[in-house]
């Protein structure tokens, strides 16, 4: 019988105590598995909702877009950024706040976001909106705009309907006009959090609708490259040093830098504690499962077995619990992760696209690694009880006992 | 937003901080007072002389002199951030700040922060200021973040976190247990054979079962306070920053005492009392 | 009992003439307590042949087992010397006590030490699996072992399942498994009533009559006096020799 048919069977003699054994490491397992998927997570999330809008990089006034700083001369910058040779389009948008009327209730606070749609180029071709249409069409006109699911859901709109909408530029003070747009899509905006409600329109109906006061400046210029992201981001640098540009794996290192620390930081954490919690309660189970079998130990070295081969049993059995338990943490685990992702999605100004806990195959090497050391690691003292076993000594005290 | 958060946006861009000597022509510079970690990155020292402006062109700037260095109020929000910030008095930034077009905007201002000599009145101080203001939105300070502000999601993360934990160390507890008590088997068995009911033994066990559990609750609780230093200590030096990372508070410590105990007794009691259906005989047997 | 005596599966690997397995001189063996050292076998010297029939005898605490054990190879000599097949135990390496022990020592155990999530088929295969043999050769040969030790029939029940006789015939088969020329059994019917105790005496007489050699450490006088040779000790050294 080798060593893991032993270990197996040694197992098996006390169901409940391995069965809850194996649930343990299964739990913590599960923790651990979540750890790793959070430490990750955030940037590979962020990562992938950047990558998705087909922008290759921003470009922004502040070190981060999103900063409250806006770029001055905004479509003129546009024009002078599109006209690099390594840029394929460039868009600027603008956000502002807005109100939309209801014909019972309060009126809905939303935020605009005014976009070009066409390129600054002759041929002036039309640009991918920074959003997503669900139903309809995009905005084109002056007079148009898109929605949100929330705002179409609750103001019961579809691809036809008009809306009254106020909105401001400058600040929330000012008292203007409303302005009637028709709607003419439904659509998903991908930085959109929980809380919030958007719509999406031209950078004219924009104008239109905070009442011709927007000025020349611009929230963020998004930009997509003939080739090189790096190189564009370089050119673009070059081109106007007054401006911050920075290809989407550089806004995702610098969030990581801020914003994320905290989570990469708790993860490193957990990770630690939990490894260190899982080492520490499997070496008991086995260290108190060798003390109690210690004659039987004893007894197969006398008949000779060597000291390799019951510190091999002592091994397979923690790699049998460890890789049971192992298994079963990984369902668990994604099972805790949607929990826990779902709690963490609550925090204000999170994009409800963005994911917190986001399944790579390196977050499962990394968890199979450290359930191997684990098992390995916890088995060091109970290995060391049995292979410096005094035989003789310990067959006179099971005599006794 | 508020007054001064403008100006740490200037100071984190890296604007160009080139402190200068007051010549005794000029008028007294304004003072203002720079963060710790901004006057150890640009060298500045009380005293000096500094000119701030509202972008990296320098578009508009005033010399102002150091006053003071301070500390700022750790922001867990802003974890990871080196604090590069400027303070200054109100009317300083309001000039600096305001739309050159739009004289109003000198005494525009983001937040007003409201001291009330009695503080339990703000809940009602919040709704009369709301009632007479139009425009404007008063919150008390404690619900400003709301239901779903950052830290109370953070604080549900953490529970669940501890849930799991929990559940996992009841779990190793059962099988633990499972093991001690079948190590007395032999025990218990002679214990039954001699007459002794299975409540007195079960009492017992529970005894036993509250001791090892109270002594094991104590010791997790120094294990935590000395970890709580160690955390602390740690994260405190990784990101400069005067923030309390952990924190045992009483509650916390009562918390875990009163989950501890009782789970390591049951959990005794549990394991024990599946091993006391059987018969002495058979507990006794080898 | 039926008794195997075919070339291919003989219970014991002894060859028919008698040679020399175990040479001890003058060993002796000191074990250190906080109260004081403790000498538990003090300038033995003994040689056992094959097919010897050895009975060791003496109060409580007067090294009977001590001497099982290092004749055995589980307990070290603190002094003299202890050869088997002529090579020094005090210089092999643990793995090669173990191989030693494996091939060429059996241990019968007072508390049988059989493991109890095995059956007695599987506890007899555990030392033939440990030395290599192949599936089927040793499935085979556990058969024969159970069926020479009487228990064909109870191949498949667990040690629970089985008496103290009967337990302690698996762990004679156990030891048996790998052919040892020496067989050491500590107390082997301590545990069993008179009667029971007579049937594994009988046993251990027909495998010391097919050549292995055998030391039985006993209180029980009948045990003894099965032997052909009778050592009493006292106080860590042999006192006498009684030859049948």
């Amino acid at each position: 019988m080798n060593a893991i048919g032993f270990a197996w069977r040694s197992l098996v003699r006390q169901p409940a105590r391995a069965a809850l054994g194996i649930l343990g490491v299964a739990a913590v397992g599960a923790l651990l598995f979540d750890m790793l998927l959070l430490s990750r997570g955030l940037i590979v999330s962020m990562q992938d909702l950047l990558d998705r809008g087909g922008w290759d990089v921003r470009v922004s006034a502040g070190e981060l877009p999103g900063s409250g700083l806006r770029i001055s001369d905004a479509v003129d910058t546009a024009e002078a950024i599109s006209r690099l040779p390594s840029v394929q389009a460039a868009l600027v948008m603008r956000a502002a706040t807005a109100q939309i009327d209801r014909a019972s209730g309060q009126p809905l606070r939303a935020s605009f976001q005014g976009a070009t749609m066409r390129s600054a180029d002759p041929a002036g071709s039309r640009l991918r909106a920074p959003w997503t249409i669900l139903r309809g069409r995009d905005a084109e006109g002056a007079d148009e705009v898109v929605v949100d699911e929330k705002i179409a859901s609750e103001s019961r709109l579809e691809p036809g309907s008009e809306i009254t909408l106020r909105a401001s530029c400058v600040g929330d003070l000012e008292a203007l006009p409303a302005t009637r747009l028709k709607v003419v899509g439904i659509a998903e905006f991908p930085f959109q959090t929980t809380n919030e409600t958007t719509t999406g329109g031209t950078l004219d109906a924009l104008k239109a609708a905070c009442g011709g006061n927007v000025g020349t400046e611009a929230d963020l210029i998004l930009v997509t490259s003939t080739g090189d992201a790096d190189e564009t981001a370089a050119a673009i640098r070059t081109l106007l040093p007054e401006i911050r540009a920075a290809t989407n794996t550089e806004v995702v290192g610098r969030l990581q830098q801020t914003g994320f620390t905290y989570f990469r930081q708790i993860s490193s954490v957990l990770t630690t504690v939990t490894v260190s919690f899982a080492v520490l309660l499997i070496t008991v189970l086995l260290t108190v499962s060798v003390n109690q079998r210690l004659g039987e130990i004893a007894a197969l070295r006398a008949l000779g077995f060597s000291r390799v081969r019951v510190v091999k049993d002592v091994l397979s059995e923690s790699a049998l619990i460890v890789g049971i338990g192992g298994l079963l943490s990984l369902p668990l685990g994604l099972l805790l992760a949607s929990g826990l992702d779902r709690i963490l999605k609550g925090m204000p100004g999170i994009p409800v696209a963005l994911h917190f806990f986001v399944f790579e195959a390196q977050a499962l090497a990394i968890h199979v690694a450290l359930l191997m050391a684990t098992a390995i690691i916890a088995a060091l003292y109970p290995m060391r009880i049995v292979s410096t076993l005094p035989i003789a000594a310990t067959l006179r005290d099971e005599v006794i006992g | 937003m508020r007054p001064g958060l403008l100006v740490r946006f200037l100071a984190v861009l890296g604007l160009g901080l080139v402190p200068t000597l007051a010549t005794a022509q000029e008028a007294r510079p304004a003072d203002v007072l720079v963060s710790r970690q901004l006057a150890e990155s640009e060298n500045l020292t009380v005293g000096s002389v500094v000119r701030l402006a509202t972008d990296a062109a320098g578009t508009r700037a005033r010399e102002f002199r150091i006053a003071g260095i301070y500390e700022p109020t750790p922001d867990p929000a802003r974890l990871g951030q080196v604090p590069r910030s400027v303070r200054l008095h109100l009317p300083d930034l309001l000039e600096m700040t305001r739309p050159v077009d739009v004289p109003a905007g000198a005494e525009y201002v983001s937040s007003v922060n409201v001291a009330l000599v009695d503080p339990k009145d703000a809940g009602q101080f919040a709704k009369d200021v709301n009632a007479r203001l139009p425009g404007v939105l008063a919150l008390p300070a404690g619900e400003a973040a709301g239901s779903a502000g950052p830290f109370r999601v953070l604080e549900r993360f953490h529970l669940a976190i501890a849930v799991v934990t929990i559940i996992a160390a009841t779990v190793f507890l059962l099988a633990l247990s499972i093991m001690l008590v079948d190590e007395r088997r032999e025990t218990v068995g002679v214990l039954r054979l001699i007459g002794l009911p299975v409540r007195r033994i079960l009492v017992q066990i529970l005894l036993e079962g509250l001791l090892v559990a109270g002594v094991g609750a104590i010791f997790g609780l120094i294990l935590a306070l000395l970890s709580e230093q160690l955390i602390n200590q740690f994260f405190q030096w990784r990101y400069d920053t005067a923030l309390v990372f952990v924190r045992i508070t009483r509650d916390v410590a009562l918390t875990c005492v009163a989950i501890a105990v009782p789970l390591g007794a049951s959990a005794t009691v549990v394991a024990s009392w599946a091993l006391l259906r059987r018969g002495g005989l058979r507990l006794a047997r080898r | 009992m039926k008794s195997v005596h075919s070339p291919q599966s003989s219970v014991s690997g002894s060859p028919t003439t008698s040679q020399l397995i175990v040479d001890a001189k003058n060993v002796s063996r000191v074990f250190s307590m906080p109260a004081g050292p403790v000498t538990a076998v003090r300038d033995v010297t003994l040689q056992i042949n094959s097919g010897d029939h050895i009975a060791v005898r003496g109060p409580s605490g007067c090294g009977k087992s001590t001497l099982l054990h290092m004749l055995g190879c589980v307990e070290p000599q603190t002094s003299g010397t202890l050869l088997f097949d002529g090579q020094d135990i005090s210089r092999m390496s643990d793995a090669r006590r173990s191989l030693l022990r494996l091939k060429q020592i059996g241990f019968v155990f007072q508390r049988f030490f059989l493991l109890p999530m095995l059956t007695a088929r599987e506890n007899v295969e555990l030392p033939l699996s440990e030395a290599g043999v192949p599936k089927q050769t040793r499935q085979k040969r556990a058969a024969e072992l159970l069926e020479y030790v009487g228990l064909a029939a109870r191949a498949d029940h667990r040690p629970s399942q089985l008496s103290g006789g009967e337990m302690q015939r698996v762990a004679i088969a156990r030891a048996l498994a790998n052919g040892p020329r020496l067989l050491l059994a500590d107390e082997p019917t301590g545990e069993l009533d008179e009667s029971t105790g007579a049937q594994i005496a009988s046993l251990l007489d027909r495998v010391n009559q097919a050549g292995t050699a055998l030391v039985i450490v006993t209180h029980d006088p009948a045990l003894a006096d099965r032997a052909e040779r009778v050592l009493m000790m006292r106080d860590g050294q042999i006192e006498s020799e009684r030859v049948r």
